[in-house]
């Protein structure tokens, strides 16, 4: 009896899974590879020009800031929402900073003429959803309709990340605090310690390697955002921010 | 002392330390992937209190300028007060307890269709709908249930994973060991109905 009740949720399980997979199979647009600029225009809507100037401020801002904002062009979502779309891409290329989730991803479907903006969870206090319908509604939507791509894409970025870096302690409400290492357990010290110990033993026994374990430490730290291109960070979102057409 | 460890004695102490070794990775890692679902329960009860937050709001607006419409402000505020109920009562957690899970999901739903009712209604008030203050609801009730919809599938994602791990030949054995605790959770599975939308008619 108890073993056909585990069969059946098993069945279940499976089924709920060939279900999603049968999703995934028919939506259309597989999620592209993690960008390698802040903009990306696979559409070709903008101008070379605007796309690379608007590229180059986006840089500067997370170069500034630490915050994410990525901007993707493309053609179509192939038929899915572009919310679910853009939530999985959001999830697929780790917008924003681990921990802090204070990324935000800007989608317009040429194709589909949709317009979405996906707030990561430490930016929805700052852009709220009723702004963000703001942004592309009024800012991006009559300017789409006119055709001047250029100037909807550039206008909302422009809107963005003002509204982004404007007030960030008056409406925190999303904030998650960054998270604060804790001391050290007796365990962990006697770890490190350890650690140390063998690290010692290591640099008079064979020093040149010793050393090259210590540099290939220190530098694999850093690496990522910076300099180059675009990497996510680890940032996460759940939906926040809103979609429009034009 | 050769003949002791090679004696049955030390083979069954041997077995008995790989046996407890087994059990302890296998109970870690079921705790791991239940904490994670809950964790991700959380985040649904998040948005799902999200939701709630906004309906007084939003009834209040619909009120100011479609006072005739009694029934459906009632049929929302009953709603969203059985969705409080199942919210704070009990102390049974949804995510370890599938009766409590299908009350938690019958009361959303029921949430949900009151509200959608509500936005059909509100398609008679053309002036009511082009106020800034009921766009900003609008909007922020549409994104609610956005977070729900991606909240819902990441709870899904790590209650299978709970499932598969503890449903799994050796593991099921500690698992059905630990009682009701660890047994497996129930997955959210869309509305009856939810596939069709409601439509809009004049």
């Amino acid at each position: 009896m108890k073993s056909r009740i585990y069969f059946s949720t098993a069945l279940a399980g499976l089924l709920l899974l060939a279900l999603a997979a049968g999703v995934q199979a028919q939506s259309g647009t597989p999620i592209p590879a993690p960008p390698q600029r802040w903009l990306t225009d696979a559409a070709g809507m903008l101008s070379p020009q605007v796309a690379e100037q608007l590229d180059a401020r986006l840089q500067a801002y997370e170069q500034s800031s630490g915050r994410q904002v990525v901007v993707y062009i493309g053609k179509t979502t192939g038929g899915i929402p572009i919310e679910d779309w853009g939530v999985k891409a959001f999830e697929s290329w780790r917008v924003g900073r681990k921990g802090l989730d204070d990324g935000l991803v800007m989608f317009v479907m040429a194709e589909d003429h949709r317009v979405r903006i996906e707030v990561g969870y430490g930016l929805e206090g700052q852009v709220p959803d009723a702004v963000a319908s703001r942004i592309i509604n009024d800012e991006m939507v009559p300017r789409l309709q006119q055709g001047d791509s250029d100037g909807a894409v550039a206008a909302a970025v422009d809107r963005l990340l003002a509204v982004i870096s404007g007030d960030s302690g008056a409406t925190g409400g999303g904030q998650v605090p960054p998270p604060a290492s804790p001391p050290l357990t007796w365990f962990q010290k006697i770890l490190v310690g350890m650690a140390i110990l063998g690290f010692l033993i290591l640099l008079i026994t064979n020093p040149s390697l010793a050393l090259y374990l210590l540099f290939t430490i220190l530098s694999g730290g850093r690496g990522g955002g910076g300099r180059g291109g675009f990497s996510g960070g680890g940032g996460r979102s759940g939906g926040g921010g809103a979609s429009g057409s034009w | 002392m050769k003949k002791f460890l090679l004696g049955p004695v030390g083979i069954l102490i041997g077995l008995v330390v790989v046996l407890g070794l087994w059990v302890m990775s296998a109970y870690n890692g079921l705790v791991s992937l239940d904490q994670k679902a809950l964790s991700q329960w959380a985040q649904v009860e998040n948005v799902y209190q999200r939701r709630a937050d906004l309906v007084p709001n939003l009834v209040e607006t619909v009120k100011g300028a479609a006072a005739f419409e009694k029934d459906t402000f009632t049929a929302v505020t009953e709603a969203r007060a059985k969705v409080g109920q199942v919210s704070l009562g009990g102390g049974a957690n949804p995510a370890a307890n599938p009766e409590a899970f299908a009350k938690f999901q019958q009361a959303q739903d029921g949430l949900s269709s009151a509200l959608s009712r509500l936005l059909v209604v509100v398609e008679k008030y053309p002036e009511l709908k082009a106020t800034q203050n009921f766009r900003d609801l609008q909007v922020q009730l549409e994104s609610t249930e956005n977070r729900i919809t991606v909240e819902r599938m990441r709870f899904n994602e790590a209650a299978q994973a709970f499932n598969t791990k503890r449903m799994r030949f050796p593991t099921v054995i500690i698992a059905n060991f630990l009682g009701t605790r660890y047994q497996e959770k129930a997955y959210f599975k869309a509305q009856a109905g939810a596939e069709t939308a409601p439509k809009v008619q004049f």
